[in-house]
């Protein structure tokens, strides 16, 4: 088994074989759900809702270790669907949308979504160095991204119509539904606490 | 050894109060939310004044070498 | 120095009511005329009207002294601002002194009970205008920037047409005229500079002087309207001139606005060591007197009768002349009562934008009205004033405590006896 799967070519080797397309939908899936809880956590940052001893700063730890996290298995998600050969995806598809061969629009959508991640992780990375306001401008593309990854998601993959794939889609959504409505104080009218 | 100030850009800071969770040797909070900062920064807490200064979600803290004006 | 001269309709309002009538509770909406008195130096022209032609006819052409050599005249005659925090003006001139300088004239005047920019604005405007071209010379800028109040529609027409007459005479000036919104923090320095950037006219976080960085960054000399008056009187007559009224210690005279928020306003140029007893009336020197507006202190008749109107004297007397703004208490009312409902006015002019202020001073007036309406304690209302002050981006918390500190320091008798629900004055009717 192992020889067959480093021979380089032949209708099983690895990088044609369904090792890698497993990959790649597995890490498309659970970059589902880390941006969603990343969206969740970040909200609950702004929120000033902190329940007793439960320190503000952790939310916001918390927030910025599961976008970082995301971002790997992106960057997982992205290196995976390069390296199958069983379909042709090359590494600009990723980043330029609207170039690939395959599915161009909602492989386009997905890259638009990537682009727009990279906006957001290098601003937030260099935060304290530029003013707010413009952060935050670039900050508030990341709903956009989520939900472009979302529809790239459904609608490249066939695991949206499974029972579980299609479960965790409703769920995802109407966790991020939630956090948006918070963040417009539509729904949880956020507390202060006081130390 | 060198004395700086915590100060506050009032209309930016929005309550979150993660600066009193890092710095509470010398930041505490009002009955609002707000920050009270008690004493200068020196020495040892300075560090801890950066690292405050980083977190803030609105960007709201400066560390600055001038006595606060007032 | 004798001749009266009813000032030029400056306020929406019309002709001055009855005395009798019962005094407005804080209205800014209600503007009376003030009476303007023709004054030594500031206010010697009054009489001739405001225009150019007359102006150049007193006083000749315009000044024009380097910025060293009026700094130094500054420093000589110890000139301070006169919008209130009584910076010395030789030290802004210094600073401000750099490449691509910007001046710019503040006679926002937020402050309801203050009228001593309006009357020079409407009534002598060429002689703060005068100051300021001096200025502008000196720095080596064209660029000044005036500022008036949106809410006095006449006064902006007449400096409008003030700067058309200059601009018609050949001055090389860029002159800029702005409107500064109707309220109380409109004219704060910082809310000035935000209103020239062309943002909301409220207050934001200085972190360098705007001498440094003001104006897209440009060294910045804002000051207030009658310093640029005081400058350009200075810069024509030099500083033995200037010395010609007030005292050796403070040369000079100062614009006064007595009863500002009242029915018969009025605003006097006065020297420095003028007696107390000289400006008010014998019934208003037996009265407790708020001296520097409403972010002032209050002083007690005791303290009045051998007060003379000079910085020193002032502030031994613990208080401050700010703006030059005399509130003398209505014969027969309660200090707690006037000072409750100014700072119920003062909670509602917060911009709004930082948390202290905008919790803290409703809070102090809730728990001040408590002790003055309803027989409350004190502690909280100290508590308050220490919680808000220095935490904002303006001073206008710093000078709604400093008020309230005031009352509980100087009337300790009226607050044992309000925490005790009793009131010796009077005024509740009108103001509660």
């Amino acid at each position: 088994m192992i020889d067959s799967l480093l021979s380089p070519a032949g209708p099983t080797s690895f990088m044609n074989g369904p090792q890698l397309w497993f990959a790649n939908r597995g890490t498309g899936f659970v970059l589902l759900l880390l941006l969603t809880l990343a969206t969740m956590l970040g909200v609950l940052s702004t929120a000033r809702m902190s329940p007793r001893r439960w320190p503000r700063m952790l939310t916001q730890g918390l927030h910025r270790n599961v976008s970082m996290l995301a971002v790997t298995f992106l960057a997982a998600h992205v290196a995976t669907a390069v390296a199958d050969t069983f379909v042709d995806i090359a590494w600009y598809n990723a980043f330029v949308p609207g170039t690939g061969t395959y599915k161009p629009l909602w492989l386009g959508l997905g890259a638009l979504g990537l682009d727009l991640l990279i906006a957001v992780c290098a601003t937030s990375l260099l935060r304290h160095r530029m003013s707010h306001r413009p952060w935050r401008a670039i900050h508030a593309a990341a709903y956009a991204a989520w939900g472009l990854g979302l529809v790239h998601g459904l609608q490249m993959g066939t695991d949206a119509g499974s029972p579980w794939g299609a479960a965790l889609s409703y769920g995802c959504i109407a966790v991020v539904l939630a956090a948006v409505l918070a963040r417009l104080g539509l729904l949880l009218r956020p507390k202060l606490v006081t130390s | 050894m060198s004395v700086h100030t915590l100060r506050v850009d009032w209309p930016s800071c929005q309550a979150h109060g993660l600066c009193a969770e890092i710095l509470p040797e010398i930041v505490s909070l009002d009955q609002w939310g707000y920050p009270i900062v008690h004493e200068p920064v020196s020495g040892q807490v300075l560090d801890m004044a950066r690292n405050a200064v980083k977190a803030c979600p609105t960007l709201a803290l400066r560390l600055t070498q001038a006595p606060k004006r007032h | 120095m004798t001749a009266v001269t009813t000032v030029l309709p400056i306020s929406p309002q019309g002709s001055p009511a009855s005395v009798t009538a019962p005094l407005p509770l804080v209205r800014s909406d209600v503007r009376m005329d003030p009476v303007v008195t023709q004054g030594p130096a500031l206010l010697a022209g009054i009489t001739a009207g405001p225009g150019l032609e007359a102006h150049r006819h007193r006083v000749g052409p315009a000044a024009r002294p380097s910025a060293d050599e009026l700094a130094g005249w500054a420093r000589a005659v110890d000139l301070r601002g006169r919008g209130g925090a009584g910076f010395p003006a030789a030290i802004k001139l210094v600073s401000a002194h750099r490449r691509r300088a910007v001046v710019v004239v503040n006679a926002a005047e937020g402050e309801p009970a203050s009228r001593k920019d309006a009357a020079l604005m409407a009534l002598a405007p060429h002689v703060v205008l005068d100051g300021a071209a001096a200025v502008a010379h000196g720095l080596g800028t064209r660029e000044v920037h005036v500022v008036v109040p949106s809410e006095l529609p006449s006064v902006r027409a007449g400096v409008a047409e003030a700067l058309r007459e200059r601009v018609r005479a050949g001055e090389r000036v860029k002159w800029q005229l702005h409107d500064a919104a109707a309220s109380f923090v409109a004219g704060q320095a910082s809310a000035v500079l935000e209103l020239l950037a062309g943002r909301e006219n409220l207050p934001v976080t200085t972190w360098e002087p705007a001498t440094i960085s003001g104006h897209r960054r440009r060294p910045t000399l804002l000051s207030n309207a009658e310093t640029y008056a005081q400058l350009g009187h200075l810069a024509r007559v030099g500083p033995h001139g200037y010395a010609a009224h007030g005292t050796a210690a403070e040369p000079g005279t100062t614009l006064v606005t007595l009863r500002g928020d009242g029915w018969d306003p009025s605003v006097r140029e006065v020297a420095y060591g003028t007696p107390l007893a000289d400006i008010l009336t014998r019934s208003e020197m037996g009265q407790p007197l708020l001296v520097g507006g409403y972010h002032g202190t209050w002083l007690k008749p005791a303290q009045m009768q051998a007060l003379a109107l000079s910085r020193a004297d002032i502030a031994e007397a613990g208080a401050t002349l700010g703006a030059g703004v005399l509130l003398p208490l209505t014969a027969g009312w309660c200090p707690l009562v006037r000072t409750e409902a100014l700072v119920d006015y003062l909670a509602r002019q917060s911009a709004r934008r930082c948390g202290p202020c905008r919790n803290g001073l409703p809070a102090l007036a809730g728990a001040l009205g408590d002790l003055v309406h309803r027989g409350g304690r004190v502690g909280p209302v100290a508590e308050l004033c220490g919680l808000v002050a220095g935490r904002g981006a303006c001073a206008h918390p710093d000078g709604t405590a400093r008020l309230v500190t005031s009352m509980l320091t100087r009337f300790p008798e009226e607050v044992d006896l309000h925490s005790l629900g009793e009131c010796r004055g009077g005024g509740q009717e009108v103001f509660g």
